[in-house]
This record gives C-alpha cells, structure tokens and sequence, in this order.
C-alpha cells in the first residue's frame, strides 16, 4: 500500500538531526559587516551628489584631451638626434670617432629614454628585470615557505614573518627608499619592482607548494630521493603551471607599477606623463596614455599566447 | 632466507590511538605475499613502516646487510638507521601506491628514471641529468612491462592500467630487494588488474624480488600470492601458504569484531 507522500515527508523531518540553529549568529554577523561597510563608506567620503555635479567637468577635462597630439612620438624633432651621425651609426654598432661615439652614447642613455618611445621601452625593461629577479629570489623562498617542503619549522617561520612584513611596504615608497640610495632613475625603480614582486611570488609559490599531490611525494621519498631531487621530481612539475602563470601575471602587473613608479623619479614612461598634465599639456598626455594602454593590453595578449603555449 | 625479521611492530595515529598492535612476521626472500584485511586493518601501516614512510612508536624490522649494496656483516633493523643509510636501504625497497603516483607532467621516461634518484649524485639528477646507461635501463624496463612506444608521451596522456606499469618500471629501476604494494589495482577494473599483477609477479620472479602486495579481493589474493598475512585491528590473525586460507580464516580476517 502506498502511503502519501506527505506522510513520508513528515517522518523523514523527525528522523533527520535537528536543523542547526544559526539565525542569531547570522544576523549579528550581517549587522557587523553593514556597520563596518557604512564606517567605510562615511570614511571614504563618498558622496553621489558631488559625483554627478563633477560629471561636466570630467567631460570638460577630457575634452581638453582630445585629439590625443602624438606629435612627441611621431616627429623626429622631439627625439634630438645627434647631427652628424646617420640612422645607422646610430642604430648598428660601428666605429666612430671619439666625439661621435660620446655623441652617441650621451643620446641612448641620456636623450633617448626622455623620448616618450624610449621611456616606454625603459617600463617594458624595468618590468622585465624587474619581474625576472624576483623570480630569482622568490623561487627558492617558496619552498622554505610551504609547510611540506621548508627545511626546518624555525626557516618556515623566519622566512613567512620577513616576506609577511617587506609585502606589506608600497613599492611606491621602496621606490623613494631606492631613489634615495642609487640616485633618480630606472635603476631605482626595478630594485624597488623586484623586491616588491620577490615577495608578492614567494608567497603564492609557497601556497602553490602547499597545495601539491603529496602521493608523489611519498613515491619519489620511496626511491631513496635526498631534498633537491624530491622537490626537482615530485614538487617542480606541480607547481610549473602555477609558476608560469604568478609570474607573468606579475609581469603585467609591473608594467603598470612601473609606469606609476615613473611619478617619484624611479623611471618609466610615469614621469612624461605626471609632466604633461603638470604643464597642462592634456592633449599630450593623452597620447601618452594611449601608448600605455596599448602597451599593457599588448602584454596581456602576448603572456596569455605565452601561458596556453607552455602550460 | 629470511629478507625480513619483524619484531613487536607497533605504530598509532598521533601517538595515542594504536594502529598496528605488536606484529610479529617473518618474509622469506622470493617471496609473493598478499596482505589481506578490512580497511583500517592496518595493511598501508605496515607497508610504509618497512621502508620508515610513517614514524614507528617501537619494534624492530631486521633485514640483511645486503640489503645495503655489497654489504656484509651482521643483520640491521631498518628502524634504528641514520637518515644517510635509510636512504640506502630505501633505493632497495621499491613502492608502488594504489593512486600510481606517477608524474602527471613529465614524460614516462622521466618517471621511469626518478626510480633511479637514490644511486645518482644529487646535482645532476636534480636538473635532470641522465646518462645514456641510465636511459638504456629505463627503456629496458620500459620495455619489460609494455610500454616502450609510449616513452616520450606525457605520463598523464597513459590509462590507468598503463600508468600503474610505469611505476613498476620506475620501481625496477631501483633494483629493488623488495617491492612494497599498497593496493596496486584496487583503482583498476578486474580485468586490468590482472594484466597488472601479471606483470608485477614476473618481474618479481625474474629479478628474484620479494613483493608484499595488499589487495581487496580474496579472488587476486587467491590467485597471486604465495603467502598470505591477514590483518584484523592491528594484529596478524593468519600467515601462512595460500592453500591454508581456508574459509573460516577468511570468516576471523573479514568478519565482525568483538
């Protein structure tokens, strides 16, 4: 005999545990987070009114924008070429008189990379160098730093609380810590990149780490394995797609910090275009502008052909 | 010839909830013993407390010195070795794991190489390094279970049968004394499991390698093994030849405690 379906429904409720009670802890905590997000919003001084009357202005400012003048980037007179030498002697190594040799390498270290081209060249190179040493440091402080690779629990610790506490330092104020040590320039602002970064990779290589098959593990522990060769066999080809992936993400990431880094004098096409709406030169800047969104959107593309390649 | 002597093994979870009770057992070199009991019986315990991949509370494992290379002299217990000579006794004892363990991201060949890990200088085998004779014996063994034509394929490209084949042929190249294998075709179907344990007792029988090979079916055990160790809560309750392994043993190796 059949029996109703309501029936069934009602013993299966008094057969089952007892539903956990969370409704009082599921308010109070609501509440919490709307009072906190209401503190944030009164703290952050946001204020939709004052929004929509700037909006004119916002167009005005743009307007003044427009059209992008890439006269800096296309005219050869903005880009000081030194007289007597021809496109070659300039571009191809050859061998020049002294003078002309001084002439040319004054005009690639110094005129050159004032050139919007070259300080957009002098970003891509920063965020390269940069991004590549921290790889270099970040690669073994990732290991040290996950629970089931680190060589002792006193290196875990040592190495987590250090890379905890340089992360939290801006690379903005790295980069004026730098600027002040080795002088105004590119040079500044990649140390400042890479230390920033070193940090930024070591951790999320290490929870990378963390995050592995240990079966593998235990299999090449099984063989008679020493450290190295467990972390080259078992550990590496796990983390690889991680790595590949952190690593040109933050090479993205710093093609963007180091345009900003370009703001306190560290290098980078940042100090052309602080310059350019300092002077009210707005048409200016926004080809400046341009040329950096077309160079980060061409980087994106670029390191996500790179990433399906290898990973 | 004894290869294993063990003595009043006794491990726990956390050091304070006992696993194995107090074993006791003695394997004979050649060897094909099939370890059987329920799950938490304390099979993959036993296994890994051989080549000390768990941490052991108090016993001993006594094996021959020639279990390290050229070694002579008096027996060793596995469980009092330096980190430097486990090593060595390691690279003799091959494992093989129920979820493969195989590299999913290197080629075969590379996997069948890491078996060799323990007798190679550590800088060179790190960057992966090879030499020729090294990759000749690591197509041999390929070769000995099968799969030669898939050497340079990625490993997770393989089925897994195929992918069970490349970690005894990763085994192989450890020489191994004695292979430890921890349900090897509990993930496979029956029919797999077979070509599996085909190759594993070969291997073992031309070698002259000792295998303790735990398995959830008494049909495989039945089968395969020469000896068979029951397991119930920690404690041998059967050893003996496989003929012996008569229903009632099955009946106290599987049935209710208490």
């Amino acid at each position: 005999m059949a029996q109703p379906l309501e029936d069934l429904e009602g013993d299966i409720f008094l057969e089952a545990p007892p539903r956990p009670r969370r409704g009082k802890k599921c308010f109070a905590a609501l509440t919490i987070g709307a009072v906190v997000l209401a503190w944030s919003f009164h703290g952050a001084k946001i204020r939709a009114g004052e929004l929509v009357q700037g909006i004119p202005q916002i167009g005005q400012t743009l307007a003044r924008m427009l059209p992008p003048d890439f006269s800096k980037i296309t005219e050869a007179k903005h880009y000081y070429f030194p007289e007597n030498l021809s496109w070659r002697e300039l571009l191809l190594p050859a061998s020049l008189s002294e003078a002309d040799a001084r002439a040319k390498s004054r005009w690639w270290d110094n005129t050159f990379p004032q050139t919007v081209m070259g300080a957009t060249l002098e970003t891509i190179q920063m965020a390269m160098a940069g991004t590549f040493l921290a790889l270099l440091v970040a690669f073994p402080l990732g290991f040290f730093a996950a629970r089931n690779t680190t060589p002792h629990p006193l290196v875990y610790q040592g190495v987590r609380l250090v890379l905890n506490l340089v992360r939290t330092i801006p690379d903005l104020a790295l980069g004026l810590l730098f600027v002040a040590a080795v002088g105004l320039g590119a040079f500044a602002g990649t140390i400042a990149l890479a230390i920033h970064t070193a940090t930024v990779l070591g951790k999320l290589l290490s929870e990378s780490v963390e995050n592995i098959d240990e079966g593998v593990v235990e299999a090449i522990r099984a063989t008679g394995a020493g450290y190295s060769q467990i972390l080259s066999f078992a550990v590496l080809p796990q983390i690889l797609p991680d790595l590949i992936s952190f690593t040109l993400y933050r090479f993205e990431t710093n093609i963007r910090a180091a345009s900003v880094l370009g703001l306190i004098g560290a290098g980078g096409i940042g100090y052309l275009m602080n310059t350019s709406f300092r002077t009210f030169q707005y048409q200016e800047a926004a080809a400046i502008v341009l040329v950096l969104i077309g160079l980060v959107m061409l980087v994106d593309y670029l390191s996500s052909r790179l990433r399906n390649l290898v990973v | 010839m004894t290869i294993l002597e063990i003595r009043g093994l006794q491990t726990s979870y956390n050091r304070s909830v006992p696993v194995l009770r107090g074993i006791n057992l003695t394997v004979r070199q050649g060897d094909f013993v099939g370890v059987i009991g329920q799950s938490g019986s304390g099979k993959s315990t036993l296994l890994r407390s051989i080549n000390r991949l768990i941490d052991v509370d108090g016993g001993s494992i006594i094996a021959p010195a020639s279990l390290f290379d050229g070694r002579t002299g008096p027996a060793v217990d596995i469980l009092q070795l330096s980190n430097s000579e486990l090593r060595q006794v390691r690279r003799r004892i091959g494992m093989i794991f129920q979820q493969f363990n195989i590299v999913h991201r290197l080629s075969v060949i590379n996997n069948v190489l890491s078996g060799g890990l323990g007798y190679q200088p550590a800088w060179r085998s790190t960057l992966r390094i090879f030499s020729r004779e090294e990759r000749r014996r690591a197509l041999i063994n390929l070769k000995r279970v099968g799969l030669l034509d898939h050497a340079y394929e990625r490993a997770d490209q393989l089925s897994g049968g195929e992918q069970q084949r490349v970690a005894i042929a990763r085994t192989l190249m450890q020489e191994p004394a004695i292979i430890l294998a921890d349900e090897p075709v509990s993930s496979l179907d029956p029919k797999l499991s077979r070509v599996v344990l085909d190759i594993l007792k070969r291997v073992c029988r031309e070698d002259g390698i000792t295998a303790m090979v735990s398995l959830h079916t008494l049909d495989l055990t039945r089968e395969y093994a020469d000896r068979v160790v029951g397991l119930k809560e920690g404690q041998i309750v059967f050893e003996g030849a496989t003929e012996e392994l008569t229903d009632s043993i099955v009946d106290a190796v599987y049935g209710p405690s208490d």
